[in-house]
């Protein structure tokens, strides 16, 4: 126990002295994982208005598909992304392997299915009458889609934090593609692995501390900016 | 006051092997308030929805005049966009948007592209003209289910369309709430729009209907033109 607590205060203290290769660490992190997020957010809630709003040959066979992608690992994401960016893959050419770039392209696989499934469930849960309402009142349907996204927006934030959570925590993925180069691609969860493999805990703890305090702000935003909407009693 | 009239033939559409319109024509012209009854099930809330441009049937035919200055004839596809345009349905339970009344009556005014301080005048001066400027900043969700229709009723009323549909619009209401959404919709029968008005009771007294429609299984049973003269 004893040891837990001294480890742990050794883990604030590198934390706040500003080990330059702990925030490194932590910087490679935030940046792969917000790039994977930004560039995945806007396409999968689109696809999920789409599989939510329109009907089309195969639309079941999609939904299904997304459903499963949700239940896939991330070393298997990593071991399918390894074979088709190393040198005898297809896009060996790329030299994409052991970059920042492959770890962003991972994680976009990884949220991608996440974020379809729950701004999906989000929308289809979503009352039919806004969408009709909106096209009424004269919107077009780009803009009544809009509208439709604001009146589900709670549903499609938990979305987003979910799927940042699940790709910012992911080690089989980056630790396959990245390689775990320190100062270039070694993130938090590839770094916690790496560490705890070696014995040394204080940074393990430190980077722990940093995705738990990391989850716990996501949450407050979530639950502050939900708590201005409607209550059940 | 422009005058204009559409004309809906032939309106059909079918769920399976079940017929919910067959055959349906209806006329409808500026400043009409018809009245279109019909038990639960008749096809009456199917019908508005087609003729806001909101579902599509399998046939209709749709004439306009004047519009542009031409009349213009089409199947329902090509008219959708014009009908979604002239045409504003609101729901038996309409469908207030989050946020407050201000943000929902100028939601419409929005997409017309007004500037800000235009959209505050028009709604603060249409929310007065229906007595309902207490409830400006109000947040929907705090409305009663009266207020809620009224409040639909002057969103849909400001964005100037040439027929609003009201799919039973005095259900689950108070006599009181009642009393006023009659006096808003002869305002709005004043001021050349079509209405048209869903129930499943016959309405008495309150309103000048100019037409009766009757819905039975998907057709229509009985028609009625000009029951008061307007």
């Amino acid at each position: 126990m004893d040891d837990i607590m001294s480890a742990s205060l050794q883990a604030l203290n590198l934390l706040f002295s500003g080990d330059t290769q702990v925030w490194r660490i932590i910087s490679v992190s935030f940046s792969v994982s917000l790039k994977a997020i930004l560039i995945a957010t806007l396409p999968a809630i689109a696809l999920a208005f789409v599989l939510a709003y329109y009907t089309f040959p195969g639309r079941r066979l999609v939904i299904t598909l997304f459903n499963t992608a949700l239940a896939i690992p991330a070393v298997v994401v990593g071991l399918t992304l390894y074979l088709l960016l190393s040198r005898s893959g297809p896009f060996g050419e790329l030299h994409l392997l052991f970059t920042q770039d492959a770890m962003v392209i991972g994680q976009i696989i990884l949220c991608f299915p996440l974020l379809v499934a729950m701004s999906h469930a989000s929308l289809q849960s979503s009352d039919q009458r806004a969408w009709e309402t909106a096209i009424t009142l004269g919107a077009s349907p780009f803009y009544a889609a809009i509208t439709v996204l604001k009146e589900v927006r709670f549903g499609l934030m938990a979305a987003v934090i979910a799927a940042f959570g699940r790709i910012i925590a992911e080690v089989g993925s980056s630790m396959m593609v990245g390689g775990n180069i320190l100062n270039h691609t070694r993130n938090i969860p590839t770094a916690i692995a790496l560490e705890t493999s070696k014995g040394s805990f204080v940074q393990g703890i430190a980077l722990g501390m940093v995705l738990l305090t990391m989850a716990l702000l996501l949450n407050f935003v979530l639950t502050g900016v939900q708590g201005k909407g409607e209550v059940i009693h | 006051m422009d005058n204009w009239s559409v004309r809906f033939n032939n309106i059909g559409l079918k769920r399976g092997s079940r017929v919910v319109l067959n055959g349906v024509d209806i006329q409808l012209s500026n400043a009409e308030l018809v009245l279109m009854t019909g038990q639960n099930g008749s096809g009456k809330s199917t019908l508005l929805k087609i003729l806001a441009g909101l579902l599509k049937p399998e046939q209709a035919y749709i004439s306009l005049s004047p519009h542009n200055g031409q009349q213009l004839e089409h199947n329902w596809s090509r008219m959708r966009r014009v009908l979604r345009q002239r045409v504003c349905y609101l729901h038996q339970q309409p469908y207030l948007f989050h946020g407050s009344v201000f943000d929902n009556v100028a939601y419409g005014l929005k997409r017309k592209g007004l500037s800000g301080e235009q959209i505050k005048q028009q709604v603060s001066r249409m929310l007065e003209e229906f007595s309902l400027q207490d409830l400006i900043n109000r947040d929907c969700r705090e409305l009663s289910g009266g207020e809620k229709q009224r409040v639909a009723i002057v969103r849909s009323w400001i964005t100037q369309p040439d027929i609003i549909l009201l799919d039973e619009p005095f259900s689950n209401m108070d006599k009181e709430s009642r009393r006023k959404c009659y006096t808003l919709i002869n305002h709005l029968c004043r001021d050349n729009i079509a209405l048209v008005l869903t129930s499943h009771d016959p309405l008495s007294g309150e309103l000048d209907f100019t037409q009766h429609i009757h819905l039975y299984q998907g057709k229509i049973t009985h028609k009625t033109p000009n029951i008061k003269s307007k």
